[in-house]
């Protein structure tokens, strides 16, 4: 009984682990800390799933405790080491069809976005999803008229970042 | 086109260069040790609860009774004590249930509340412990300044000390070291204790009044 819900919870979080390495990537800086963030989220999905009752899809579901996880983790300094190889994984792009404008600002907005607050962050991250503003409130524990507010203002925010 | 629709098309696309990890290595990850910061709220809150109380079993804690019974604040001590265990297990009983009330499911705003008002409520037995504390030693030092001054010399063993003053002084003197002591010793526990406090709930805090004040 026990052995078929971790098989059936890992190979869950197996088919859906983008979720959690995007949140991981978002809100670290390096593998070390990238590998840990993706543990105690694992680590806490796995404590709370006895509670999922698949009235929601799996991978919703482990939106609210991955984000849930990432903000409230204690984290020792804010400052971390940025390591090369990492920091190019995030944002090149190795696609041909972006002109070098573009290219020099989606490097800057991925910047701008390792820079925000981690609310901020979480709110950028489930927009950038493509969550509605009824899930990001939701998620948040906001209502839906002051994510749209806080969302706009993050947007100023890094339009002002991308062109001074 | 908008930046941040760029920003999004270019995101979803990063889909596939994510790292991928294998069926083992996530089943692996099951059995390891959570180092979220509930853990380490309770640990470093049950360590708070309990270590005052580690203090009784030093042998001269307790030889202080016999001092106490003396000065004749025996019975006010053990009344002290009493209500402080009763205070200390309803702090406790309060604690486990916020602490059991923490889930991750919850949204994000309710979950850093959960978080911070189970730590509030060690936050507040700090301060009703420290004021105890406080109390026990100005309790003390009232009862020297107004007891007599010839017995507390013996009681005290300070027969060849006490030689140049008189009893009065003594008693002054004596209790204003006691008063002294009290607030140095309290300002100096609460002052550890608000450091681990605030190193631990600071992050959080800050977070969680970001989304609160959205709400106003």
């Amino acid at each position: 009984m026990r052995k078929d819900l971790e098989h059936k919870f890992v190979t869950e979080l197996e088919n859906n682990q983008n979720i959690v390495h995007k949140v991981c990537s978002l809100y670290t800086n390096n593998r070390d800390a990238h590998n840990d963030l993706f543990q105690e989220i694992t680590i806490q999905l796995w404590k709370a799933y006895p509670k999922f009752r698949g009235e929601s899809k799996f991978s919703t579901w482990m939106y609210r405790v991955a984000l849930n996880t990432a903000i409230t983790l204690y984290r020792k300094s804010k400052k971390q080491v940025r390591t090369q190889d990492y920091h190019d994984f995030i944002y090149k792009i190795k696609s041909d069809e972006y002109d070098h404008t573009q290219e020099q600002q989606l490097k800057l907005m991925y910047d701008a976005l390792k820079q925000l607050g981690d609310i901020d962050k979480a709110l950028v991250f489930l927009y950038l999803e493509d969550k509605d503003y009824s899930e990001i409130s939701d998620t948040l524990g906001i209502s839906e008229v002051n994510a749209r507010v806080k969302m706009n203002r993050i947007k100023k925010k890094l339009r002002t970042i991308v062109n001074p | 086109m908008d930046e941040l629709e760029l920003l999004k098309k270019d995101w979803q696309k990063k889909e596939g260069m994510m790292p991928k990890l294998s069926y083992d290595e996530i089943y692996s990850m099951l059995w390891k040790k959570s180092s979220s910061i509930v853990k380490w709220i309770f640990i470093i809150s049950i360590i708070e609860f309990v270590l005052p109380h580690l203090l009784y079993l030093l042998p001269s804690v307790r030889q202080g009774m016999d001092f106490y019974e003396q000065l004749g604040v025996k019975n006010l001590m053990i009344g002290i004590s009493v209500f402080n265990y009763v205070v200390v297990f309803y702090f406790i009983f309060q604690f486990y249930k916020r602490y059991r009330e923490i889930s991750v499911l919850e949204s994000a705003r309710d979950l850093m509340r959960r978080i911070i008002r189970t730590r509030r409520t060690v936050k507040h037995y700090i301060i009703f412990a420290l004021s105890l504390f406080l109390f026990s030693f100005l309790a003390i030092a009232s009862a020297i300044y107004f007891s007599d001054g010839e017995h507390l010399i013996s009681v005290l063993n300070l027969d060849d000390e006490a030689k140049d003053l008189s009893p009065t002084r003594l008693k002054a003197l004596i209790s204003i070291v006691f008063i002294i002591m009290g607030i140095l010793f309290t300002a100096l526990i609460g002052l550890i204790y608000f450091l681990i406090y605030g190193l631990l709930i600071r992050k959080l805090g800050r977070n969680y009044n970001e989304l609160k004040r959205l709400e106003i």
